[in-house]
């Protein structure tokens, strides 16, 4: 979250799309509630299906999923339109007024310029400002590497770069100006194709979007709102287009950085945002550095490569904060390697592995399935269930030589080799061995948890583990110093990095999470002191905060956005300070947000050029011109000293210091603005351009599993959820659970029942290409036929809890079925997230 | 000691009116229920189970999100839920948590024959004593809610106790505590209906519910479990919340008027037996007249 | 009918047989305690007698049980007698002289047969009540089987289930009142179930005088 979960309570308007708070995030959700008892704040819910959550709304609207960058497309069509923009913020702190190269061009026929069809893959020299100057990284951005030459380890082609001095017009009519070319890009978004898209009726639409916009009317900055969304958005194959689009209206209204706004992100497991924080991703390193890649020969093309230079128009200023991006990964170097990790050997660079190829979740089970990996480490990770496309991964399963399940009850992953259908002779022939590693269940262990609103909390164990079980740190610990002593025995193929690897822990098979966590903190190597203020931290403390980082090796840092959660002064994590003097949810003393404590980033944006709140009843920061700093309620997120004169940008982990509307060479790799593509498994041809329905980028994969149905068979469109009675798979273990929800269910339209002949609790199957879904059928009013482009389509969904062991599967009660039987494994080219909403199955009597 | 009996009456050296003498104290609790913003997640129903050591059941899918049917001995708390389509054809799921209603003039212990089977205090909580409890669940008959529910093998009727065991020592019940979005709300009578007619207020002002409303049933002399309602017009939409609910027709002619027929007649043919023999004796045969007199046949 | 001849060898005639006085008593002995934990259960003040007849709930539990005794002891009575306690056309003229009946002018009141018009209220007044409060019994015994859509009958049995019993109750008074303290012999009657020729020639002479028809007949 841009925001958090407590500021919620402050917003005047929410929009709840692709998200279900009320259901997902119950504990979250009663902020929402706050802010509509207190302050008269609207919800509008637009969800395939009426939740609990649009239970409470203001309005809600049922969309198809998987259409929700054309609703999206719409609203900012509408916005800008009605002139329902926040005018000032736009020019000052958006790239509005950039000017865009020659040459690019918007996505018409459903391509930007630049792609190849031969290679699949898009130049993206075209998507980029127009300015002078520039020879710096990749514009910090989340990017790839370029495509490494076969056979050759660096000297690739270096990616475009953007401008230093960028062009611009600040009365955004330059017909290349950001600002023209969003209105260009959406103008095609009118509320008839919408509608067509959507499925949602035009009236509906408009009273939706006209409510949303309305915090903006007449361009008054008083009012927010915000935009809140989980996994419903990020499970497509434009996933991450779809968060984009939301980000460019927050921008366009000017709610980001505010109280009560924000592009807000609900996070689905309590640590999953410090999964992700940690790197529990391939492609990056903790604190979101980017990962090396093949073509970075050495540390220092590395750091050229990933550390950006400031883009922006000449009188503005730009912190650009990823500049520090060599300090951050030195320091991360430091904190793995140790003294092995010295200037002369570029700290050890060469220790980091390499991803020669996408690593991500599918290409896993791809590569299992194909026999390149060999054996899995799966920790708390049910991936069978976790899916897409269960039969595959089973499958790769069986072809693995070996399995490690760490968790707390046998799970569906552990007993892949009887999962239904493979009979007792086939199970003969499956060669895995499996290992199950009893660990330990989360009120036995301590550590940090860090939620969505990116509050890093110290938890304490409730009870130990019972019997045998180990907690993950001891379990890790213990298989490392193994292969460490194996290695020094036996040597090996390059030990240096396992050999290397720091490991000063008070007792190093069982490390202490609290050292752990002062580790991710950070130390100082050697004596440092601050030129300016003239503070001196000695080697061996822990550091402030991030701001100490040396790129010289004198600092460590195992996370430099965790910097400052456990310093000298103590556990900042473990805080409990119940305190809000501003009464807006900030409780600056309870835990530890990153970065540096501060509970709204971009909180700069809540003040205009000059340093004024736009809203003085809801301040946060504000520029004291006496003090000559930033000063306010919150941490500000910005250079403290900065003055407003100075016409610093806001957006200070982008090199422009302005939040992007057109998101610049790759940003993302499948266009600068978001356009709408169907989900690969579609009812209609793309309204837009019928030719490329779907994103360029998408792969498939090719094994009998990878199967693909068409609309003329399979013409229901179904979507997969969570309950809020249910976690995940694991609570079909759990009696309390177990009771509230006892059976499997497919939710199904009563229309589409009656045509049917279905009637509620009756068995049915649900089948896609890949395979079948069997439980009792939910005959329900939330979720109503829809007309798709002209055509009847039916929209469906399941709930993901129950699978092949349980308390009720165990007791051979009916047949259940993980839904991921039925999902694709399609991913977003980005961030790799399968597209597990938006696919086609039918439905029979079972 | 209750807290009327430390009120302050007088005050030496003590200059104008006694604080707080006279004060009308309120000791009637009240739970309120907003169904506005009650989110179906039934932490309520999971706590009230574990507070009152429950264990849990086996149930099965009825094409619902509700647990199950009706609350049970076993399960004093269950929301309800009812997918209703509006006349104008937009949707609402609504969602009631029901569970006993506490009424102040309770249907439950009027019916009641059992002596101290069933109590009400101060408070307003209508507790049953199950060490009382007969079984004959005459209550089940008295409530308009349907809410006492009879367990067989123990043969004895429970509910919910709105926790008089917390409340008594100055907690809140336990579906308030569990409850994360805050709908349910816990304090005095006049507190609550205060609160709940301030948010049936803004309901109507500015979510266009035109009949939001705040559900205490005068019938049954108003409850101590008061709901907010998008549509206080139509109760029956909230999982068959009565209208007009009361005491039943028949209790209140059994317990009243018949008893006071019954009484007296009851009474009255035993003394007018008594007075006809006094004044007419018995009807006697010859002859006994003869053996009482003696004389030979 | 007993086949045991009505005038009997010590004078005296049979006035109810060996099964019509088990029957009697089997429905008499239950319904007393029908009464006595009905009482109970009808006023707080009485809650005592369920108190000292083996506690409240026992009482209760009991209660239907006996309830179900009482029934099969009155359809045993119903077998009986029900053909004998029809009305007839000489009931009128009795009920006519009921004034005098009550101030033990027996010599203006018309014979009795068998069983005078009093008596049949007092059968039929039972049985049609006891089918009642067996009907609105079972309800009141398994509420909960009576599902909330059905509730009318739950709240109809708890109004008359009273009502009739009442209705047995004021039956009850004057038939004890009549049966022991009102008619000599009556008592007798029913425990070694004769009683002499001149009770049987003045309270019921209608059927003394078959009687002695009979055993004419028979002579």
């Amino acid at each position: 979250m841009t925001n958090g979960w407590i500021d919620i309570k402050n917003t005047d308007m929410m929009l709840i799309m692709g998200g279900n708070p009320a259901e997902n995030h119950p504990c979250g959700f009663k902020w929402a509630m706050e802010a509509k008892r207190n302050r008269n704040a609207k919800i509008i819910s637009v969800d395939p299906r009426f939740t609990r959550t649009s239970a409470t709304a203001d309005l809600f609207l049922q969309i198809r999923a998987g259409t929700d960058i054309a609703f999206l497309g719409g609203l900012i069509r509408y916005a800008i339109e009605n002139n329902r923009i926040a005018k000032e913020y736009l020019v000052n702190y958006t790239n509005a007024s950039f000017i865009v190269k020659e040459g690019f061009k918007l996505p018409e026929d459903g391509l930007y310029s630049g792609f190849d069809s031969a290679t699949g893959k898009y130049d993206l020299s075209t998507w980029n400002y127009e300015g002078t100057g520039g020879s710096g990284g990749q514009a910090g951005s989340t990017g790839h590497a370029p495509e490494p030459t076969p056979g050759k380890v660096g000297g690739a082609v270096p990616p475009p770069a953007l401008p230093t001095d960028v062009s611009y017009d600040l009365t955004l009519q330059h017909p290349r100006c950001v600002f023209q070319l969003l209105k260009q890009q959406y103008s095609r978004y009118t509320p008839d194709v919408v509608e067509r898209i959507t499925g949602i009726p035009k009236d509906q639409y408009l009273k939706a979007i006209d409510l949303f916009t309305s915090v903006r009317k007449d361009g008054d900055m008083k009012k927010v709102a915000t935009i809140i969304y989980a996994v419903g958005w990020t499970q497509h194959t434009f996933g991450t287009q779809i968060i984009r689009t939301a980000a460019m209206i927050q921008l366009l209204l000017g709610n980001v950085g505010r109280a009560g706004g924000g592009v807000n992100a609900l996070r689905g497991h309590s640590n999953i945002q410090g999964a992700t924080d940690m790197a529990g991703l391939y492609d990056s390193l903790p604190g979101y550095l980017k990962a090396p890649a093949l073509t970075d020969t050495d540390l220092a093309a590395y750091l050229k490569r990933t550390t950006p230079t400031a883009s922006k128009p000449t009188p503005w200023a730009s912190f650009n904060y990823y500049s520090n991006t060599p300090k951050f990964v030195v320091s991360l170097l430091k904190s793995f390697y140790g003294d092995a990790a010295t200037k002369e050997n570029g700290f050890a660079f060469d220790y980091l592995p390499k991803a020669g190829q996408d690593c991500s979740w599918t290409h896993i089970w791809e590569d299992m399935y194909n026999g390149k990996i060999k054996g899995m480490l799966a920790f708390g990770m049910n991936g069978v269930m976790i899916g897409p496309d269960t039969n595959k991964n089973i499958n790769a399963l069986k072809k693995a030589d070996w399995l490690v399940v760490g968790e707390i009850y046998e799970d569906e992953t552990s007993e892949f080799w009887r999962a239904p259908g493979i009979s007792p002779e086939e199970q003969k022939n499956i060669n895995t061995t499996v290992y199950r590693l009893p660990c330990a269940g989360f009120a036995e262990k301590d550590g940090t948890m860090t939620n969505s609103a990116r509050w890093v909390t110290w938890k304490y164990a409730a009870v130990p583990p019972p019997g045998q079980a180990r907690l993950d740190q001891d379990i890790i610990a213990q298989i490392f110093l193994r292969v460490r002593d194996l290695y020094k025995k036996e040597g090996g193929k390059f030990p240096d990095p396992i050999l290397n690897l720091s490991w000063a822990y008070a007792d190093a098979a069982h490390p202490p999470l609290a050292q752990v966590a002062m580790e991710l903190n950070g130390k100082a190597l050697a004596d440092l002191k601050d030129d300016v203020t003239g503070q001196v931290i000695k080697a061996g403390q822990q550091l402030p905060g991030f701001a100490w980082l040396k790129d010289d090796g004198t600092t460590m840092c195992g996370n430099w956005i965790y910097s400052g959660m456990w310093t000298e002064a103590g556990s900042q994590v473990q805080r409990r300070g119940t305190e809000d003097p501003s009464g807006m949810g900030v409780f600056p003393n309870w835990a530890w947000s990153w970065p540096a404590n501060r509970r709204i980033l971009y909180n700069r944006a809540s003040c205009n050029p000059e340093g004024k709140p736009w809203d003085a009843d809801r301040k946060q920061i504000w520029w004291n011109e006496a003090a000559g700093k930033w000063v306010g309620n919150d941490v500000p997120d910005f250079k403290p000293d900065s003055h407003p004169n100075d016409h610093m940008g806001p957006f200070i982990m982008n090199p422009e210091g302005i939040g992007r509307l057109f998101a610049p060479i790759g940003v993302l790799a499948d266009g600068p603005f978001p356009e709408h593509y169907e989900p690969i498994e579609s009812p209609v041809k793309n309204p837009f351009h019928p030719e490329q329905s779907n994103n360029p980028l998408v792969k498939k994969f090719n094994t009998p599993f990878d199967k693909f149905g068409s609309p003329e068979e399979y013409s229901i469109v179904c979507t997969t959820y969570r309950l809020t009675e249910q976690y995940h798979y694991w609570t079909k273990n759990n009696p309390m659970n177990v009771q509230l929800i006892p059976e499997p269910f497919v939710e199904i339209p009563v229309e589409l029942a009656d045509e049917k002949g279905i009637r509620g609790t009756d068995k049915i199957k649900v089948i896609s290409a890949r395979g079948t879904y069997i439980a009792k059928a939910f005959v329900t009013r939330r979720l109503k036929p829809m007309m798709i482009d002209g055509k009847k389509v039916y929209q469906i969904g399941l709930p993901i809890h129950q699978g092949f062991r349980g308390i009720q599967e165990d007791k051979d009660r009916d047949a259940r079925t993980p839904a991921n039987l039925l999902t694709p494994a399609v991913t977003d080219p980005n961030a790799h997230t399968p597209e597990s909403k938006g696919f086609l199955v039918k439905v029979e009597k079972a | 000691m209750s807290q009327a009996a430390t009120e302050l009456i007088r005050i030496s050296g003590h200059a104008g009116v006694v604080p707080g003498k006279g004060l009308n104290r309120e000791f009637q609790v009240c739970k309120l229920v907003d169904t506005t913003t009650c989110i179906g997640c039934k932490a309520c129903e999971v706590a009230c189970l574990e507070w009152n050591g429950y264990t849990f059941s086996e149930t099965t899918f009825d094409n619902t999100y509700q647990t199950m049917p009706e609350t049970a001995w076993n399960y004093w708390n269950l929301i309800k839920f009812n997918e209703h389509e509006r006349a104008d054809g937009t949707m609402m799921l609504l969602m009631r948590k029901d569970q006993c209603m506490h009424c102040a003039d309770p249907g439950c212990l009027a019916a009641c024959p059992a002596d101290a089977a069933i109590v009400q205090y101060a408070n307003g909580i209508v507790d049953f004593q199950e060490a009382n409890c007969i079984g004959c669940g005459y209550c089940m008959t008295g409530c308009p809610f349907n809410i006492p529910k009879f367990d067989p093998p123990s043969r004895k009727v429970f509910k919910c106790t709105l926790c008089n065991d917390r409340v008594s020592v100055g907690l809140e019940p336990a579906c308030i505590k569990a409850c994360p979005t805050g709908c349910l709300h816990f304090g005095t009578k006049s507190e609550m209906k205060e609160l709940a007619e301030t948010r049936a207020t803004q309901l109507r002002e500015n979510s266009g519910f035109q009949d939001a409303g705040v559900y205490d049933p005068a019938g049954v002399g108003g409850t101590h479990v008061i709901y907010v309602l998008h549509d206080a017009k139509n109760p029956e939409l909230y999982g068959g919340l009565p209208k007009d609910p009361h005491v039943p027709l028949s209790v209140r002619l059994w317990k009243g008027p018949l008893k006071w027929i019954g009484n007296f007649g009851m009474i009255f043919g035993v003394v007018g037996v008594f007075i006809h023999y006094l004044r007419f004796g018995p009807k006697v045969v010859k002859e006994d007249e003869q053996e009482s007199h003696g004389g030979t046949p | 009918m007993s086949r045991e001849p009505y005038l009997l060898s010590n004078g005296r005639v049979l006035r109810y047989s060996f099964r019509e006085r088990l029957v009697h008593w089997l429905a008499g002995i239950s319904y007393v305690y029908l009464l006595l934990t009905g009482l109970a259960f009808w006023s707080p003040w009485l809650f005592w007698i369920a108190v000292v007849l083996g506690g409240p709930t026992t009482s209760r539990e009991l209660h239907p049980w006996f309830g179900l005794i009482f029934f099969v002891g009155v359809w045993l009575m119903y077998d009986m007698w029900h053909r004998q306690m029809k009305e007839t056309p000489a009931d009128k003229a009795w009920w006519a002289a009921i004034g005098h009946y009550i101030r033990n002018e027996d010599d203006q009141v018309p014979s009795a047969d068998r069983f005078n018009p009093g008596q049949k209220l007092l059968f039929w007044g039972f049985f049609w009540n006891a089918i009642v409060l067996l009907l609105t019994g079972l309800i009141l015994w398994l509420p909960q089987y009576i599902p909330w859509d059905l509730r009318f009958l739950r709240l109809a049995a708890v109004f008359i289930h009273p009502v009739c019993a009442l209705a047995t109750i004021a039956l009850f008074i004057i038939h004890v009142y009549m049966g022991t303290a009102m008619e000599r012999g009556a008592f007798g009657s029913v425990i070694r179930g004769d009683v002499s020729r001149a009770w049987a020639d003045k309270h019921h002479h209608t059927w003394y005088e078959q009687i002695l028809r009979g055993s004419a007949a028979r002579k």
